[in-house]
């Protein structure tokens, strides 16, 4: 226990000095603060939203459906991969030239100024905050009941730990910072996810993988293909959970990332580092964790057992699989350094979101609403103040409703930040895209979500007629967005100018 | 993307794309990935699938980008 202590107190030591070195060389500035001084150059950018994007779900949630529903949900690991490439290979050029050009903060101003909207920029502020904010509270809760686990101690210990790491490198740091302090924090997390692998493999099967898959085979061999135990990932889901992923180019925290860019050329080199790295590398580690080595040393009947037992359902069961094969398997320090790469997992992630929803706040809301006149000194200010304010609320609701983390993020989120994509996509390449149209399929689509997932009948989704929340939600999303533009006046010749011929050009003359 | 609508390498390179992600809907529903085969002695179905096309976008993506993209 000393140890374990001891351990992360010179974890949380090390994060709190890079926030505070990082406070001390920065500009002070809202440029600065709120987008690194946009100097962020190709490998920073890596580690930045690959570990933005890869949270405490990666350890826990993404095996843990994994060991319950079998291989298929690896399809929202290829649709997402696909999904960033397409970010940053197609609409990350245009997005970072027109927010250099204007000095845009914000990808909600981005829009606000494209549709000449601040009815828009309300919209899609509030939309995109009450999507983020409530994941942000499921990290630090992931990392107690980690904590709980190795310690022993209540998981509230836990969660103040993350909670006070996030507040410091986020208030302290800024965005430059939060993309520094995530290289630490991906380097202790991907050591600690396949190292814990790696030592497991090799101390219960000496025959490496093959050896594993063939203990999978006898004892659940259903979980070695499609449609998986539960029958549940027929060729339907398969091919939704793929186009769910997809729209991973649309997560707001990832999104903000192409307006820190340095120069253009990152848009050439990122998607290497996303193909080779992401999809090649990183996220395999996980899927042999949950639909390998989880299922051959713990049985689904054993774990069925251990989730009665523990008097909790068998996928919140799952969800904590990898760690209590790494605490029954491997020796007690492994524990502890798996658990700081758990909160390396969570603080990376949820610091980024952090970050991106304290933007939202001060620059859309605060400045672009309530207090247009307010100075750049204040901008920063109200950023900085604004994390307290999210984290409470994200914390309350996350306590308030505590789930499968796996399901949160797909069910609920995903098809959240997604409700904003027909009008980036729209107001980046569609002239004709108006004002009315983004705030109405903006607004149908979220309020579409929201019923869609409040209104059950005998535990089915009726309205969003049993698919995939995102699936019907964006399909009215889109149909609105394109209907409502068509009947509705066109944009300015100015904006269409400033949003369409200038950054070409931009892009043609940056060096 | 307007920049890769402007030529043909790029109109290639966003096909190539396109057909790719309904190729992957396609093997979804063509019953391989329901086979209890596995690669290697460890690598089931939906696993190497995904590995195939990503090989394939990489590809892709390096030949347009590093030798077409117009602002490269």
């Amino acid at each position: 226990m000393v140890f374990t202590l001891g351990a992360l107190l010179v974890f949380g030591a090390i994060v709190i000095g890079m926030a505070a070195y990082g406070y001390r060389v920065s500009a002070k500035t809202a440029e600065d603060y709120m987008l690194g001084g946009r100097t962020i150059g190709v490998v920073v950018m890596f580690f930045f939203v690959l570990f933005a994007i890869s949270s405490a779900w990666t350890f826990y949630g993404f095996p843990g459906l994994l060991y319950t529903e079998g291989p298929g949900y690896v399809a929202f690991i290829w649709g997402s991969v696909l999904g960033f490439a397409v970010l940053y290979m197609l609409l990350g050029p245009r997005l970072w030239a027109i927010s250099r050009i204007n000095r845009y903060l914000s990808p909600v101003e981005v829009l606000a100024e494209r549709y000449e909207s601040k009815g828009l920029r309300l919209v899609l502020s509030v939309s995109i905050l009450a999507f983020v904010v409530p994941y942000i509270g499921i990290q630090p809760l992931g990392v107690g009941a980690g904590f709980q686990a190795l310690t022993g101690l209540p998981a509230i210990y836990g969660a103040i730990y993350t909670v006070v790491l996030l507040m410091a490198i986020v208030m302290l740091g800024g965005m430059r910072i939060v993309a520094w302090v995530n290289i630490f924090l991906g380097s202790v997390y991907v050591t600690a996810l396949l190292g814990s692998l790696i030592a497991v493999v090799v101390t219960v099967f000496p025959g490496g993988l093959p050896e594993a898959a063939a203990r999978v085979a006898e004892v659940s061999p259903e979980s070695l293909s499609n449609p998986g135990p539960l029958g549940n990932y027929t060729p339907v889901l398969f091919a939704g959970t793929f186009v769910v992923g997809l729209l991973a180019f649309s997560w707001p925290h990832v999104v903000i990332g192409t307006m820190t860019a340095r120069d253009k050329t990152l848009f050439k080199w990122f998607p290497l580092l996303i193909f080779v790295f992401g999809g090649l590398f990183f996220y395999i580690i996980p899927f042999v964790w949950g639909s390998l080595i989880a299922p051959a040393i713990i049985p689904p009947s054993e774990l069925a057992a251990m989730a009665a037992e523990a008097g909790v359902s068998v996928q919140e069961e799952a969800d904590r699989v990898v760690q209590t094969i790494i605490q029954r398997v491997l020796p007690e320090w492994f524990g502890v350094f798996v658990l700081m790469g758990v909160v390396a997992a969570a603080v990376s992630t949820a610091a980024v979101q952090l970050m991106t929803s304290s933007v939202i706040v001060a620059r859309d809301i605060v400045q672009g609403i309530v207090k247009p006149d307010a100075s750049d000194k204040e901008v920063a200010s109200f950023a900085r103040w604004s994390v307290a304010i999210i984290v409470i609320l994200s914390l309350g609701f996350s306590i308030w409703n505590q789930g499968a983390m796996a399901l949160y993020l797909t069910d609920v989120s995903v098809p959240g930040f997604a409700q904003w994509a027909p009008a980036l996509v729209g107001g980046l390449f569609w002239k004709r895209a108006t004002k009315q149209g983004a705030i109405a399929a903006t607004s149908a689509g979220v309020i579409y979500l929201v019923l869609g997932l409040l209104i059950t009948v005998d535990g089915s989704r009726v309205l969003l007629l049993d698919l995939h929340p995102v699936i019907p939600t964006i399909l009215v999303n889109i149909i609105v967005f394109v209907v409502v533009s068509l009947l509705t006046p066109r944009s300015s010749e100015a904006v269409i100018s400033q949003y369409f011929d200038e950054p070409d050009e931009y892009l043609k003359a940056e060096v | 993307m307007k920049e890769m609508m402007g030529h043909l390498p790029g109109k290639l390179f966003l096909s190539a794309l396109g057909i790719s992600v309904i190729a992957f809907i396609a093997v979804s529903f063509s019953g391989f990935l329901e086979e209890g085969n596995l690669f290697f002695g460890w690598m089931t179905p939906p696993l190497v699938i995904g590995i195939v096309f990503v090989v394939f976008w990489l590809i892709c993506y390096m030949i347009y980008f590093f030798f077409f993209w117009p602002y490269r």
